[in-house]
C-alpha cells in the first residue's frame, strides 16, 4: 500500500540511427494509497512503458517517481516490492501453479517455509484455485491462468500492482466477469492500482480515476464521470464513450440578437451567450455531441423546428443491439455529414427512413479547432439523486 | 452414427490399399533397398569382426561366416587395446561436454536475455569463433600447451596425490581446449532457444525479486534441459570422435593419455597387412559410448530439436 507519484516522467527511446523517439512526454500523475488507477490510450500511447517505468523494467529518462515519497528512479525491479501481472500472464510453465505462487516469496523475503506455504494456500483459496495448486499452468484454461496471474501478484502483498491488459486474452463474457471480480478483490486488499488497457470500457467501469494518454502526453485525468461528461479535450471525448462522440466542424457567425450560430457543412446551430463567451473570439470550433443525446424523430412532413437545433437527416444503417438501436444518419439534404445516434432498443426505425435530428443545447460539447481543447462541457445535473420510479 | 463412421473408415481404408498400389509398391521397395544400401557397410563390419582369417579369405565381405569361422578374439584383442584409450577419452569427453553446455548456456543467457551495452559485439566474437578451422589452430595450440602452459611440469605438485597420474595434465589440455572450441556453437544452440523464451516471463521473475543469476538458475536452466539434451548428444559425439587435437595435443599412439580414436588408427595396422576383423572390432568398440549417449538423451534430443 502506497502512494505513487509520477513527476514530469519523460522516456525517451534512442534508434539505431540516432533518432529519438518521446515515448511518455512529461507525464505527472499523483496515485493515492489504494487508488485504482487505469491508464487508458490507444495502442502506442506510452501507456505500457509508463507502467514499465513504474516497475522498474524501462529506464527512466527524465522526471521522478516517487513510491511513499521515496524517490525509485534507479531502484532495480526487483527491490521496489511491485508486483506486475502481465498480459500473457507469464508464469513460470515448469513451475506448478503453487511453485508459481511461491516463487516470488522464496526469492523476495526471509519466510520460512511454512510461513509461505500457508500464504500460498490462503490466497489460492481466496482466489479459488486451491484445487489447482498442484498443477502446471499448461494444464489449466486461460481463465484459469489468469487467476494464478493475478494470486502470484497478490500473495506478496506488494506495495503497487501494475496490471497490463490482464483481461485483454479472456473471451468478452469472462472477460466482465472478471473485471467485478478484480474490482472488488481491490476493493477488498485496498492495494495501489496502476491498470493499462487500450478498452474504454475497462476503463469506465474499473478505475477509480483514469488517466487518458495519447502520443506519450498525459490528456486528462479524472473519474470516468468527470471524463465522460466534462471531456478535456476533443481527443479524451473522442476516446471515451462507445459509440464515440459525433463532431462536426464548424465555424462561428454573430446572430442578430444573443449568441450565436455555429455553421457547419450540413448544421446552422444557435448557441445562447454562456457558450459564446466560452468560446470567445475563436472561430475555427468542433461541436460535439454524444450520440444518446441526439434524438431523431421521423420528419413526417414536420416542419424543421424554429429553435435552430435541428437537422434534417437520413437513416442509413440501424443495429440493434437489443436494449439500444445504433442509427447511422446521414445529415442535411446532401448527406455530407454523418452522425452515429443511440435509441431506445424499441422505438421502430429504419434505413432510408427521413428523419429529423434534435441536438439539445445543454447536451452539447465545444471545443476549439486548432488546439482541439474543450472550450464548453455539456450540462451535468447527476449529483441529485434519482427518484424513485414507481 | 458409430455405425455409419465404422463404414465409412472401412470405406476409407479398402480404397487405400486397392487404389494405389503400384505407387505403394514402387515406394517400399525404394525404402527397402536405401535401408539395404546404408546397412549392409555396417552388416559387412559386423560379420568381417567376427571372422577368423581363413573365414575371412573364404566368404564376401557381407556374408556371415560358418559356424567354425566365428571367432570373438578379435573383440577382445580390440578392447584390450582400446580400454586405456576409451577410458582417458571419457575422462575428457565428459567434463568437456558438460562445461561446454554449462558455460555456452550462461553465455548465452547472459547474452540473450539480459541487457547491456556492447552484447552484439561479444556476440560476433562467439559467431566468429564457429568458424575458425582446426587447421588453423593446430600449430598455436601446439605450441601454446607444450612451451607456454606446460601443465605437466606446473601441476607437477599434484602427480603424488593418489589416484593422479602426471598424463592427467594432457587430459587437462584436452578437457579446456574442446570446451572453449565447442562454447561458440553451443552458445548459439543455447542463444536460439531464449530468444524464443517468453521476455515477460524473465521480468515477471526480475520482479518477484529474483537476481540475474537466480533467474538463470530457477527459471531459465530448468527450462532449457531439452536443448542440454541436445548439446550433450551432439557435443560428446563431436568430441569423442575428435582426432586432430588428440594428434596435436598427445602426439603418440603410445602416450599414457592416448585417446580412444588415436589408438584406433593405428589398430590392426602392422608389415604385415591390414587386420580387417580387428580394426572393425575396434570400430564398434569406439562407436559404443555415442550410441549409448543417444539412448540416454532420446526423447529430451526430440523435445529439444522441435524448439
Amino acid at each position: 500500500m502506497a502512494e505513487t507519484q509520477l513527476d514530469d516522467v519523460r522516456k525517451v527511446f534512442t534508434e539505431d540511427d540516432g533518432n529519438e523517439i518521446v515515448a511518455v512526454n512529461d507525464v505527472s500523475i499523483d496515485i493515492e494509497d489504494g487508488e485504482f488507477l487505469v491508464l487508458v490510450g490507444p495502442s502506442g500511447c506510452g501507456k505500457s512503458t509508463t507502467l514499465r517505468m513504474i516497475a522498474g523494467l524501462e529506464s527512466i529518462t527524465d522526471g521522478e517517481i516517487r513510491l511513499d515519497d521515496r524517490v525509485i528512479n534507479d531502484l532495480p525491479a526487483k527491490e521496489r516490492n511491485i508486483a506486475m501481472v502481465f498480459q500473457s500472464y507469464a508464469l513460470y510453465p515448469h513451475m506448478t501453479v503453487r511453485e508459481n505462487m511461491a516463487f516470488g516469496l522464496e526469492e523476495s523475503t526471509d519466510l520460512s517455509d511454512d510461513e509461505i506455504a500457508t500464504r500460498v494456500e490462503e490466497t489460492a483459496e481466496m482466489m479459488g484455485i486451491d484445487p489447482l495448486l498442484d498443477r502446471k499452468p499448461e494444464e489449466l484454461s486461460g481463465g484459469q491462468q489468469q487467476r494464478v496471474a493475478l494470486g502470484r501478484a497478490i500473495v506478496r502483498e506488494p506495495a503497487v500492482f501494475l496490471m497490463d491488459e490482464p483481461l485483454s486474452n479472456l473471451d468478452a463474457k469472462l472477460r466482465a466477469q472478471m473485471r467485478t471480480e478484480l474490482q472488488q478483490l481491490q476493493e477488498q486488499l485496498e492495494t495501489t492500482t496502476v491498470y493499462v488497457t487500450h478498452d474504454q470500457t475497462e476503463a469506465m467501469t474499473m478505475g477509480d480515476r483514469i488517466a487518458i494518454l495519447n502520443d506519450g502526453e498525459l490528456q486528462q485525468v479524472g473519474t470516468p464521470l468527470e471524463c465522460y461528461h466534462e471531456p478535456a479535450n476533443a481527443f479524451v471525448a473522442d476516446f471515451i464513450g462507445e459509440p464515440a462522440m459525433n463532431f462536426f466542424d464548424v465555424t462561428r457567425r454573430n446572430a442578430d440578437g444573443d449568441g450565436a450560430v455555429l455553421v457547419g457543412e450540413t448544421l446552422e446551430y444557435a448557441v445562447s451567450n454562456d457558450i459564446t463567451t466560452a468560446i470567445g473570439d475563436r472561430n475555427e470550433l468542433v461541436l460535439g455531441v454524444r450520440p444518446e443525446d441526439i434524438d431523431i424523430q421521423h420528419s413526417d412532413g414536420n416542419p424543421r423546428r424554429a429553435d435552430g437545433h435541428t437537422v434534417p437527416a437520413t437513416v442509413t444503417v440501424v443495429e440493434p443491439t437489443g436494449d439500444e438501436n445504433i442509427v447511422y444518419l446521414d445529415l442535411g439534404e446532401d448527406g455530407s455529414e454523418t452522425a452515429i445516434v443511440t435509441i431506445d432498443g424499441m422505438s421502430r426505425i429504419e434505413a432510408g427512413d427521413s428523419v429529423v435530428a434534435h441536438i439539445p443545447e445543454d447536451a452539447i460539447h465545444v471545443f476549439d479547432g486548432k488546439t482541439n481543447e474543450a472550450l464548453h462541457n455539456r450540462r451535468v445535473e447527476s449529483s441529485e439523486p434519482r427518484a424513485p420510479n414507481i | 452414427m458409430s455405425e455409419q463412421t465404422i463404414t465409412t473408415e472401412e470405406a476409407a481404408t479398402e480404397h487405400e490399399t486397392g487404389g494405389i498400389s503400384i505407387g505403394r509398391v514402387g515406394l517400399y521397395a525404394t525404402l527397402v533397398g536405401l535401408v539395404g544400401f546404408y546397412l549392409i557397410p555396417i552388416e559387412s563390419g559386423l560379420v568381417t569382426s567376427i571372422k577368423t582369417p581363413t573365414a575371412l579369405q573364404e566368404t564376401f565381405p557381407f556374408l556371415p561366416p560358418a559356424g567354425s569361422g566365428i571367432t570373438v578374439e578379435k573383440w577382445q584383442i580390440a578392447f584390450d587395446y582400446l580400454a586405456p584409450g576409451m577410458v582417458n577419452s571419457m575422462l575428457f569427453t565428459i567434463p568437456s561436454t558438460i562445461l561446454c553446455a554449462l558455460l555456452g548456456s550462461m553465455a548465452a543467457y547472459g547474452l540473450t536475455l539480459v541487457d547491456w551495452r556492447g552484447q552484439i559485439a561479444v556476440l560476433a566474437l562467439f559467431i566468429a569463433g564457429i568458424f575458425v578451422p582446426y587447421q588453423a589452430v593446430i600449430v598455436p595450440l601446439f605450441q601454446f600447451w607444450s612451451q607456454y602452459m606446460q601443465l605437466g611440469t606446473r601441476l607437477s605438485f599434484l602427480w603424488g596425490l593418489p589416484l593422479l597420474e602426471p598424463h592427467y595434465a594432457t587430459i587437462l589440455e584436452l578437457i579446456i581446449t574442446h570446451t572453449a572450441y565447442g562454447i561458440p556453437i553451443v552458445t548459439l544452440l543455447f542463444r536460439s532457444q531464449y530468444k524464443t523464451m517468453s521476455e515477460e516471463m524473465i521480468e515477471a521473475a526480475r520482479l518477484d525479486g529474483a537476481s540475474v543469476w537466480r533467474v538463470y538458475r530457477r527459471i531459465v536452466l530448468p527450462l532449457s534441459i531439452p536443448m542440454f539434451a541436445v548439446v550433450f548428444i551432439f557435443q560428446f559425439t563431436q568430441i569423442w570422435n575428435e582426432f586432430l587435437f588428440s594428434l596435436t595435443i598427445i602426439g603418440s599412439t603410445n602416450d599414457p593419455a592416448a585417446s580412444a580414436t588415436l589408438i584406433l588408427s593405428g589398430l590392426g595396422q602392422s608389415l604385415e597387412g591390414t587386420d580387417y576383423p580387428l580394426r572393425m572390432a575396434g570400430a564398434f568398440i569406439t562407436a559404443l559410448p555415442t550410441l549409448l549417449v543417444y539412448v540416454l538423451f532420446a526423447d529430451k534430443f526430440a523435445e529439444g530439436v522441435q524448439t
